[in-house]
């Protein structure tokens, strides 16, 4: 997806220079390898700081809420379909927006990759076509990108952008096949005991750091309910309950509205797969409501609205 | 769906209960408290997200 | 000093030894990282790491840490009296700390231990531990310690240096605890000529690999507000989440929130770890945020550390050269950056 930075700072320059922008919204490649930085431009001289890359993983619609200015980003897949969520519930309109659409083939997996240089420190990442090569001291190995796919890219339905204003190249085939669920179904069929003890031990390490909080698009509450504290909902410690509470809470607001982005993982300092959270929750609205979250601007998301066939058969 | 992701994270089935009763449904809502105090009754103490003293240093 | 060879095997051993008088923390892989565990005989500790992911901080200050309980039940003789809570300080060894981290212990000290305050826990913790830093023969390219006064084999704050000779541990004690420590350790034989050699010179070759030129020479004689007030706040933080990843994996940040916590009757006040990056962190009680903004947190976390510390103390920026922000920020804001920014402003 390299090649795809040309074309994206030639677009950010063309919407800056004509005054269709006031700014625009992208990534810079990072100080570190397979790290890169949301940056926003105004300058149109200064598009060359534009970078796309396959390590491009965090969700830049994060960025948009409340902002008063017309703005250019860039959006993949899951991207657009927050940019969609963020329209819905108005934290940004779409007249503000120029959508600078990305077909996107995956983000990889920056912990793989490392796990597969038996954790080596990466001095370098060059990525050709559907290839990658990591190097570092003493070692220098090439990959196939569809074999360090995030997970939530391994089985991405809408890799193209649901909404935007131009392309920077045609839309890419999307997967057929994959089941998004399996390892939520996985955990469906432990037994309570089981499955308390697979999310005990998973959230075992967290910081409360709030990333994952705070990476995600769809946590925008000028005071998150964690750091009330009149009253206090929640310990601050980093007792073990209250720490589950906190993950419980933060998945449940994203009912409905999860579009499985994988920025909340990405940015773990502990590497806590939290997706398990709101994967369930995913698969409830899509069995429950046929919904997917970010789809279509035209329609109200199922938490949203009451129909009269609306699922109801856990109401005694 | 809370119930469904309360369920997937331990919380027994059974335990988590919803129901919508009309304050003109007397009868329904006994039944209703009658059945939900069996099922909890039968699951026993609650041993998940209970908050006790803060474990910490 | 003595300097001591063990085999790799040996030491491990020696350790477990030593569990009978320290509580011995040692690296253990757990999962894709290392991290500070108690010694014990089910995971071997694994010393072939860049760094722990998160420093060995929590170890003298931990993250959460009960400060005092009281009881409000009345029928309690002791209701309503805040008593404070009793601590484990029997002696505990940190192996393996690198030496950047030790040198963080150095940097919070005058926090924590100075002419007007001192903090009783992490004063005890600290003094009942002893450090046995292991020198990195390879250092991060993210790693700068050698800019801020530190260095991969930096013998200041530490007890003990372990030096790895490859197939072997030399181990030299560097002060009374650390040879205290030492003498305790059973097997291993006197380092010989060439064994001092051989670590000096890794030492040697360490030193030439780490980044020596974040500048902040210039810092001390900035004046406060010109920084304050510079242009580059807004995009140094534009990308920022404002999580903690920075603060909490930071072996030099030190701010504490206090919290009471109330259940039933029984009542604990703990201090738990905060961060500058949250808006809560300077949440006054009138509901005005004077740091509301986020490019104003961000400003606050630099500042701190290659400002306000620079000229409170005297000595320094608060900052070890870990590395670890610059490799863990999920956005990539990186510190070394800010470093010239300000310096060169």
């Amino acid at each position: 997806m390299i090649e795809y930075t040309a074309i994206i700072r030639d677009t950010a320059k063309k919407l800056l220079k004509d005054g269709k922008v006031d700014v625009f919204i992208g990534y810079k490649k990072g100080t570190v390898p397979m790290m890169n930085e949301p940056v926003v431009i105004s300058d149109p001289e200064k598009v060359d700081t534009l970078h796309w890359d396959s390590l491009c993983g965090l969700n830049l619609c994060n960025y948009l809420t409340k902002r008063k200015d017309k703005i250019g980003i860039i959006a993949n897949g899951c991207n657009s379909r927050n940019i969609v969520t963020h329209i819905l519930e108005n934290q940004i309109s779409r007249e503000q927006l120029y959508i600078v659409g990305i077909p996107c083939t995956g983000v990889i997996d920056h912990r793989a990759v490392l796990r597969a240089v038996g954790n080596k420190e990466v001095l370098d990442v060059q990525e050709q076509g559907d290839k990658f090569t990591v190097s570092g001291n003493g070692f220098s190995e090439t990959f196939d990108k569809a074999k360090f796919l995030r997970t939530n890219c391994a089985v991405c339905t809408h890799r193209n952008p649901v909404i935007y204003d131009e392309m920077v190249a045609s839309p890419v085939k999307e997967q057929e096949g994959v089941d998004p669920f399996e390892d939520v179904k996985k955990i469906e069929a432990m037994d309570p005991e089981k499955k308390w003890g697979f999310f005990t031990k998973m959230i075992e390490r967290c910081l409360r750091c709030y990333a994952c909080r705070n990476s995600c698009p769809l946590c925008y509450c000028p005071t998150c309910f964690v750091d009330e504290s009149k009253p206090q909902w929640v310990g601050k410690s980093i007792d073990p309950t209250d720490t589950m509470t906190f993950h419980i809470m933060r998945a449940y607001h994203c009912a409905g509205r999860c579009t499985d982005c994988g920025a909340c993982e990405r940015v773990c300092p502990v590497g806590i797969p939290m997706r398990q959270f709101t994967k369930k929750l995913n698969k409830d609205a899509l069995e429950y409501f046929s919904w997917e979250a970010g789809l279509n601007p035209d329609a109200r998301p199922p938490l949203d609205v009451y129909k009269p066939d609306d699922y109801n058969d856990f109401v005694k | 769906m809370l119930k469904g992701l309360l369920e997937h994270i331990g919380i027994e089935p059974g335990r988590l209960n919803f129901s919508w009763i009309s304050s003109a449904e007397a009868t329904k809502f006994v039944d209703v408290a009658q059945q939900v105090a069996a099922s909890v009754k039968a699951l026993g103490p609650a041993r998940y997200l209970i908050k006790k003293r803060a474990e910490v240093a | 000093m003595t300097n001591k060879i063990f085999t790799k095997e040996e030491w491990t051993k020696a350790l477990q030894g030593l569990s009978d008088s320290y509580k011995v923390f040692v690296p253990v892989k757990d999962g894709d990282f290392h991290t500070f565990k108690p010694m014990n005989a089910t995971k071997a500790p694994d010393f072939d790491f860049q760094n722990t992911r998160l420093s060995a901080r929590s170890l003298v200050y931990p993250q959460a840490e009960r400060m005092f309980e009281y009881s409000l039940d009345e029928n309690d003789p002791e209701a309503n009296i805040i008593k404070e809570t009793p601590k484990d300080y029997s002696p505990q060894a940190i192996v393996g700390i690198r030496p950047c981290d030790a040198h963080g212990f150095k940097i919070v000290k005058p926090n924590f231990d100075n002419k007007e305050y001192r903090d009783p826990w992490w004063i005890q913790h600290f003094e009942s531990t002893v450090l046995v830093g292991l020198g990195c023969n390879q250092p991060c390219s993210t790693c700068f310690c050698a800019s801020v006064g530190g260095g991969p084999f930096n013998k200041d704050v530490l007890d003990v240096l372990i030096y790895d000779l490859g197939a072997n541990f030399m181990v030299s004690g560097l002060t009374e605890k650390g040879e205290a420590f030492l003498s305790k350790a059973q097997g291993g034989k006197a380092a010989d000529d060439a064994a001092v050699k051989q670590a000096e010179a890794l030492a040697t070759e360490a030193a030439k690999k780490v980044k020596a030129d974040v500048p902040t020479d210039k810092l001390k004689d900035k004046v406060i507000n010109d920084l304050f007030a510079a242009p580059f706040w807004q995009d140094v933080g534009f990308a920022c989440l404002n999580c903690g990843t920075c603060t909490y994996l930071c072996p030099t940040c030190w701010c504490f929130d206090i919290q009471d916590e109330v259940l039933g009757k029984q009542g604990d006040r703990i201090r738990n770890w905060d961060s500058c990056m949250f808006p809560l962190f300077t949440l006054h009680g009138s509901g005005h945020n004077p740091r509301d903004q986020k490019f104003q947190r961000v400003r606050q976390r630099f500042m701190h550390k290659l400002k306000y510390y620079v000229d409170k103390y005297q000595g320094g920026v608060q900052c070890s050269g870990c590395g670890r922000c610059v490799r863990y920020c999920p956005v990539n804001i990186d510190i070394r950056q800010v470093a010239e920014l300000m310096n060169n402003y």
